[in-house]
């Protein structure tokens, strides 16, 4: 196959998605990620990613991207809602928000912290998305490296960082991820035909869908957290008051405290083991402690602890995807279901694609930022009617996801052991979630667990136990035992950070 | 209760084992060396600091945030169980629906009853919820992408 240059491939990228059939599926996609963002709780990407991805690798695989980048670009610009008018997050990433979005809500600012959130959401998002294009043509010379052996240790790298991903419960982090290896075996093994727990199953032949497992596991716990807590019923939001302009005009003056957050977001995203749960805290203590009046009035409505996290969130995705497109290692449960959707598409993220299919890494670049706009846009337009949906009681929300989930679940192979397998992981799932072991562990487990033994066999066949001595390899290897170590040793010596409940299940 | 948890996970890794001892190499080498093993040694530490409560006693040291978000419950134990219970029977109904009724009535019989039963919505509301579901179950995937969803096991269409 000819290889193309980076040039053409961005713009054949571009050409890719000028098509109507994929502006429809990015609208329909930047729809669907401001509904979960919005909607109570927050119901996170990574649900939007198991519900859709049954049907999107049914798709050409542009259109399908344009739609599941759409969604999770889009609620990550969008996820303020809950926070300045809940005081509840609205998912990971947007946690820090809350200190002063719902102060400023409560003061009769919701409008004006929502426009600084939408504005510089928007702003951090071309950030990362900049980023991610500049970093193809800068990682390509590396990638040319990297054979089996290589990708093997990459693909080790990002599973050691569970245990750092997996914060205060390392072990259990380990204990899930081991889980998620062990169902990634389930089915005939490619290289020796041999069938592993399969039990006579032909439903199990070809392993288990890992959109129904992440169905059952993040849809179903999401909708208990709603059944439970009677969102919209027992709670009640602040009033929507103030002018959206007026966040505008802030963010525009701070701008340079965006650049600063966007950047911590794109490093938090590149930087295997920090993990979303992290950015916005990181990128709102910068703030305070960078800003000239020694942050005294951060946590009573500054609108600067709503510009910092918000920007930083929103420009981790791009991040996130230049781990995930050019290593081939997910950063979370989102990038990992999007790495199974472009490996049902016949691409193989990390050093083959950027090979292989450039343009399809490029058209993703395009998708990203134009959606970031759009998701900019639609925040400004539809401010009062999107806080609207923010109150939708849980009576009407539970259904909804019922109905996704089951309908997600069932349209995989339309076998009634789909319903059987989505409720076993439905209850999985809660007691997973009830006694901390994390979910995204397992989830990570099970992606990278069948790319680990196809590039171990890979790498055994070719090379016996030689790759080992492999100087890509060994600078490899020192690269990842050092990020670990100084990534462990990070979270040992951090103290305890207590967050007021974390929700919505987007640990994107 | 966390160490059922655990246990489970212990039984898990410990039936993978016994399975799949007898393979290849080749075939085992990622179900047991690399996942089933160090998952019972790692699960088998975890089931003693469950038994010795170390993970109470360690709260808030040295600690950081965590991957997953935690489970929220209700101030209420009696209020959380039984909206639990109530909430799994919702669910697995649903899904026994699907299989005995087809997915084209049941999904929007789960939606409406949900929605007026449990949810308390006005029956008008239910009403148009459930053919909301109708029109995007039958509508959409059986008439626009023609996408055949099977008959249940009592009904067919």
């Amino acid at each position: 196959m000819e290889e193309i240059s980076l040039v053409d491939a961005a713009l054949k990228g571009f050409l890719n998605i000028l098509h109507l059939k994929v502006f429809l599926a990015m609208l329909v996609g930047v729809s669907i990620g401001t509904f979960t963002a919005v909607a109570p709780q927050g119901l996170g990407t990574p649900l939007v990613y198991a519900i859709m991805l049954p049907v999107v690798i049914k798709w050409e695989p542009v259109t399908g991207i344009a739609l599941l980048i759409g969604a999770s670009s889009v609620s990550a610009i969008c996820a303020a809602y809950l926070p300045v008018l809940f005081g509840i997050p609205g998912g990971a990433g947007s946690q820090a928000t809350i200190l002063d979005g719902y102060p400023m809500g409560q003061r009769g600012d919701a409008r004006r912290a929502l426009g600084a959130s939408f504005m510089a959401g928007g702003l951090g998002a071309l950030i990362g998305t900049f980023t991610l294009a500049v970093a193809i043509p800068l990682a390509k010379p590396l990638i040319y490296l990297m054979g089996s052996p290589e990708l093997f240790v990459v693909v080790l790298w990002g599973l050691s960082m569970v245990a750092v991903l997996a914060g205060r419960r390392p072990l259990k982090g380990l204990i899930a991820a081991a889980l998620g290896l062990l169902l990634a075996t389930i089915g005939q093994q490619e290289q020796s035909g041999i069938m592993r727990f399969v039990f006579d199953l032909p439903y199990l032949l070809d392993g288990m869908s890992i959109s129904i497992i992440a169905l059952g596991l993040f849809g179903i716990p999401a909708a208990l957290d709603l059944a439970l807590n009677r969102l919209g019923v027992e709670q009640q939001p602040v009033p929507l008051m103030g002018k959206l302009f007026d966040g505008v005009k802030d963010t525009l003056r701070e701008w340079w405290l965006v650049v600063r957050c966007s950047f911590i977001g794109v490093w938090v995203g590149i930087v295997p083991g920090i993990g979303s749960q992290v950015v916005d805290w990181l990128a709102y203590g910068h703030a305070a402690q960078s800003s000239k009046d020694g942050g005294k009035n951060f946590g009573r409505g500054d609108v600067r602890g709503v510009i910092a996290p918000e920007s930083a969130n929103d420009a981790k995705d791009g991040g996130d995807l230049v781990t995930t497109l050019l290593l081939g290692f997910p950063q979370g449960v989102s990038t990992a279901l999007f790495i199974v959707a472009l490996l049902a598409w016949g691409f193989l993220p990390g050093p083959e694609m950027i090979k292989k299919n450039p343009e399809i890494i490029y058209s993703v670049v395009w998708i990203q930022g134009l959606s970031g706009i759009i998701g900019t846009l639609v925040g400004f337009a539809l401010a009062s009617q999107l806080a609207k949906l923010a109150q939708v009681r849980y009576s009407i929300m539970v259904p909804i996801i019922f109905f996704f989930v089951l309908m997600g679940a069932f349209s995989v192979t339309r076998d009634a052991a789909d319903l059987l397998m989505v409720v076993g992981f439905g209850f999985l799932g809660y007691f997973m979630r009830r006694f901390g072991y994390p979910r995204p562990a397992m989830i990570l487990g099970l992606v990278l667990g069948g790319l680990m033994e196809r590039y171990l066999y890979r790498s055994m066949a070719s090379y016996g136990f030689t790759w080992l001595a492999r100087p890509a390899v060994v600078v490899l290897l020192i690269l990842a035992t050092t990020s670990f170590f100084f990534a462990v040793r990070g979270r040992m010596k951090s103290s305890a950070v207590k967050i007021p409940g974390t929700g919505g299940g987007d640990d994107s | 209760m966390t160490a059922n948890m655990t246990l489970f996970m212990v039984v898990v890794f410990a039936a993978a084992i016994w399975w799949g001892w007898e393979w290849p190499y080749i075939a085992k080498l990622m179900p047991v060396y690399v996942s089933a093993l160090p998952g019972l040694v790692l699960a088998l530490v975890q089931l003693f600091r469950d038994a010795s409560r170390w993970e109470v006693r360690q709260a808030g040291v040295g600690g950081s945030i965590d991957m997953d978000d935690s489970h929220r419950g209700v101030a209420d134990k009696r209020v959380e169980l039984r909206r639990t219970l109530v909430f799994f029977a919702w669910f697995i109904g649903g899904a026994l629906g699907i299989w005995l009724l087809g997915i084209i009535y049941s999904l929007p019989l789960l939606v409406f009853f949900y929605a007026l039963v449990d949810g308390k919505e006005k029956l008008s509301t239910s009403v148009i919820m459930g053919v909301c579901a109708y029109a995007l179950i039958w509508g959409l995937f059986e008439y626009v992408l023609e996408m055949r969803w099977p008959p249940g096991l009592l009904i067919g269409y």
